[in-house]
């Protein structure tokens, strides 16, 4: 296991090093540069030019790239150019935000997700499966800016039980979460709700009936045990999406965030930043694709044994 | 245990009273809602910031005020003389200004001041100040290398707000994010990147800016901005109560709060200027007919009606109407003629051809109109595009990501274009017609030799206030005649306020709701 871990880990080396790659040459091929939003008028062409310099963004791509990728191996992701503050100063101030929202929101579809599935592969194909599946189908069509604003016209303006917007303690965080969770709820129910009617069609289910267990019991500590194995491997790859991609709600509820931080700094063309956020993204990805692997290890027997 | 259930209900209302009346005593509180376009700016730090937002204007002070006629008045700076050969400028400074850590404002917290500015990208500004002289405590001479008759813009602009500068080397780059020192009416109590300022009374304050009623401490004691990035979520904490002013309202949304009974819009004119500029190298517009002819199809008055629901006013010349400079004879302002419009086409030799495209030599009269992807644009774009085809110009509309589309410029390509600016001096022209920044800002690609003369002279060949107007506005009307571009709309700054809370004075003399604005602000009790 632990040799495992060790290989599983320095495979993340090259991975991270391609995706710096691609980081970089995507965002300096967009048309567009800091610098534009850096002159104001009445500025000289010279003053351009002194400023590109002094960025260091007349200099080839591929040193730009040496340059940028020595300092973040050093912890030093560089100061913003449009900014003008430290990029570790700017994402240490949105990141906390990020991981909160991110987090319960994670936590709370896998709770609501994996109850609705289970109550709606025990009572398969009669009317609270119908219910919850049609519920969470229409749930997660709905897009997020737009649910938000719906929940905050039914919570916030009509019974006036959580703040409108904003980043003020536990109850701003309420309305947020429910309208990232419920987009993910959707997707955790069907999956567990399927790989729950699959588990229960295995012969081991049969074993167990056989053996007299009660037909909760053999559901709950045996099947659902089995078919949680793809949910995790779901919610692992979502942790990376989810910290991202919360920006619309980011914006919605006037939340400070790595998502509003991303896009602001994007328009910008703010190349450190931008650099940085991506990173912290793909990161966020490539750990959450880790843990997913490790929790499937612990989870399940077959997958430790095929290591070893 | 049974209590008169009367006597219970008066006591708790007693209380409740008591504790309304508490609340009001302390409520001279308020929370506005900061500009979209301002969301998220990093830092408080004038000299290094590219975007700084309201609330820097309360936390600091500025040598010179603005009027709303954009006619300068004294701040810290209690008057001032100017050499006649516009190479020195003497200011007397206001006595007894302190800063919020306390230290003094005096004159050589100006030239430190100075000092600093002139190592910031922001420069430019001050680079014609060769030297700051100390004439004692309450007097500073500034010696020019050339006159610079811009000065007193440029000492007004957020941009050259007085910092404290010994705290500023102690803080370094902390210095506008964990603290920050000023000697505006306001202190910063605290800052959270992208959520909320929150700023305190300075009691101290007796130096406000001449053009407000009250030059005392300000009536507000605690102002809290927050940052909200989407209109919609502003609007419901406007109206719900959540916040007390929105410091800027889209024009989609102010027949949403006129609507509500508690709340009220108030109108200054604005700083922008939407206008199409016109590619003078890429035949057909290399042909002034037919420039001329394109600017005059646009109908100005339609556009404010259908599109800006009549809020705001006409652009004919490219500055906003509050600029002296923009005064140029009646007969060069640009204005909707379509029978000028058709007759320069035929007489350019386009005809008009049976689709209604007029065609020259067998080739019709295409053009491309380009234009940024936020839906104001799209919508303005294709009444331009109706309006165009009115005349017989056929415009092929193209979007452009609005971040993207500078580029795009830079490459030349362009035809018609739909866009604006925001700015509120006439250097402006300079700006988007200068020969040397052509593609971008110099969209219209305009080089002419007349215009580059008259633009030298109005750039640096002014040694004072008045020369600059009369130059700017002989370089700004030669310009017009050319044709580089259509003037199209003026909009206006709105905010949004809820009327039972705030009173806001009757007439605000600045050009926009600042710290002018501000201090004669009231919380209703």
């Amino acid at each position: 296991m632990t040799s495992w871990l060790i290989r599983r880990i320095l495979l993340l080396v090259p991975v991270f090093l391609a995706v710096s790659v691609v980081i970089f040459l995507i965002l300096h091929f967009i048309p567009g540069d800091p610098i534009d939003n850096l002159l104001k008028v009445g500025s000289s062409p010279q003053a351009r030019a002194e400023m590109e310099a002094r960025y260091g963004l007349d200099r080839p791509l591929p040193v730009q790239y040496g340059i940028w990728l020595g300092k973040v191996l050093h912890g030093d992701l560089g100061t913003a150019i449009v900014a003008r503050r430290p990029v570790a100063d700017l994402i240490a101030q949105a990141l906390p935000h990020s991981l909160a929202l991110g987090g319960l929101a994670l936590l709370f579809s896998s709770a609501m997700g994996v109850m609705l599935g289970v109550i709606a592969a025990l009572n398969r194909d009669r009317w609270p499966d119908r219910l919850i599946m049609g519920g969470v189908l229409a749930g997660s069509t709905m897009p997020s800016f737009w649910l938000g604003l719906i929940l905050m016209l039914v919570f916030s303006v009509g019974l006036g039980w959580f703040p409108i917007s904003g980043a003020r303690g536990w109850t701003s965080l309420v309305l947020p979460v429910l309208t990232i969770g419920l987009g993910g709820t959707a997707l955790v129910a069907r999956i567990t709700r399927v790989s729950m009617i699959e588990a229960s069609a295995r012969d081991f289910v049969m074993l167990l009936h056989a053996k007299g267990l009660s037909p909760l019991r053999i559901q709950l500590a045996h099947v659902l045990r089995h078919a949680l194995i793809p949910v995790v491997t779901i919610l692992a790859l979502r942790i990376g999406w989810i910290l991202g991609g919360a920006v619309t709600v980011e914006v919605v509820f006037a939340r400070p965030g790595l998502g509003t931080l991303l896009i602001k700094s994007l328009s910008q063309h703010d190349y450190p930043v931008v650099q940085a956020c991506l990173l912290m993204l793909a990161m966020a990805v490539m750990l959450g694709t880790l843990l997913g692997d490790i929790l499937q290890a612990l989870m399940d027997p077959r997958v430790r044994a095929a290591m070893a | 245990m049974t209590f008169p259930f009367r006597k219970t209900l008066l006591s708790a209302s007693v209380s409740l009273a008591a504790l309304f009346a508490g609340a009001a005593v302390m409520a001279q509180e308020a929370v506005f809602v900061l500009n979209t376009s301002e969301v998220g700016a990093p830092t408080y730090n004038p000299i290094k910031a590219t975007n700084l937002n309201k609330a820097t204007t309360l936390i600091f002070d500025r040598l010179v005020s603005q009027a709303a006629d954009l006619s300068y008045h004294p701040w810290l700076a209690e008057s001032w003389e100017e050499a006649p050969d516009g190479m020195a400028w003497t200011f007397h400074l206001k006595k007894g200004v302190k800063f919020h850590n306390g230290e003094p404002f005096n004159a050589n917290t100006v030239k430190e001041w100075l000092e600093l500015f002139k190592a910031s990208e922001n420069a430019y500004m001050t680079e014609a100040v060769a030297e700051v002289q100390v004439i004692d405590d309450a007097t500073v001479k500034f010696v020019m290398s050339r006159p610079e008759p811009n000065l007193l813009y440029n000492l007004s602009s957020s941009y050259m707000s007085v910092i404290e500068p010994k705290s500023y080397k102690e803080l370094g780059d902390n210095y506008g994010v964990t603290e920050v020192y000023g000697t505006g009416p306001f202190k910063l109590e605290s800052f959270a990147i992208g959520q909320e300022t929150v700023l305190t009374r300075n009691d101290d304050y007796t130096w406000g800016s001449p053009l407000s009623k009250n030059t005392g401490p300000a009536k507000i004691a605690k102002i809290t901005f927050r940052e909200i990035a989407e209109d919609s979520t502003a609007f419901l904490e406007l109206k719900t109560g959540g916040v007390d002013m929105l410091l800027g309202v889209p024009a989609d949304l102010i027949g949403e709060v006129k609507k509500e009974a508690n709340l009220a819009v108030l109108t200054m004119p604005g700083q922008d200027v939407y206008y199409m500029p016109i590619n003078v190298t890429k035949p057909p517009f290399d042909d002034i007919k037919v420039r001329e002819a394109a600017a005059k199809a646009i109908n100005q008055e339609e556009i404010l009606a259908s599109v800006f629901g009549g809020i705001g006013s006409v652009a004919d010349t490219f500055l906003i109407s509050a600029l002296p400079e923009g005064h140029v004879p009646d007969a060069d302002k640009i204005h909707y003629d379509p029978v000028r419009a058709n007759a320069l086409l035929d007489e350019a030799g386009w005809k008009m051809g049976a689709n209604g495209v007029r065609e020259k030599d067998g080739q019709p009269l295409k053009v491309s109109l380009w234009t940024q992807s936020d839906s104001i644009f799209r919508r303005l774009t294709e009444v331009v595009q109706a309006q165009l085809k009115a005349v017989g110009i056929e415009a092929e509309i193209t979007t452009f990501d609005s971040s993207m589309i500078r580029d795009q410029y830079k490459t030349g390509e362009q035809q018609l274009a739909v866009r604006s600016y925001n700015w509120d001096n006439a250097d402006i022209v300079d700006w988007f017609f200068g020969g040397d920044r052509l593609g971008y800002p110099n969209v219209s690609m305009f080089n002419d030799p007349k215009a580059e003369e008259l633009r030298a002279k109005a750039m640096t060949g002014s040694k004072n206030m008045e020369e600059r107007v009369a130059n700017f506005t002989a370089y700004h009307d030669y310009v017009l005649t050319q044709f580089p571009m259509a003037p199209i709309y003026q909009p206006v700054d709105a905010v949004a306020y809820n009327a039972d809370h705030l009173v806001l004075p009757d007439t605000i003399n600045a050009p926009g709701i600042g710290p002018v604005a501000i201090m004669d602000m009231e919380v209703k009790e």
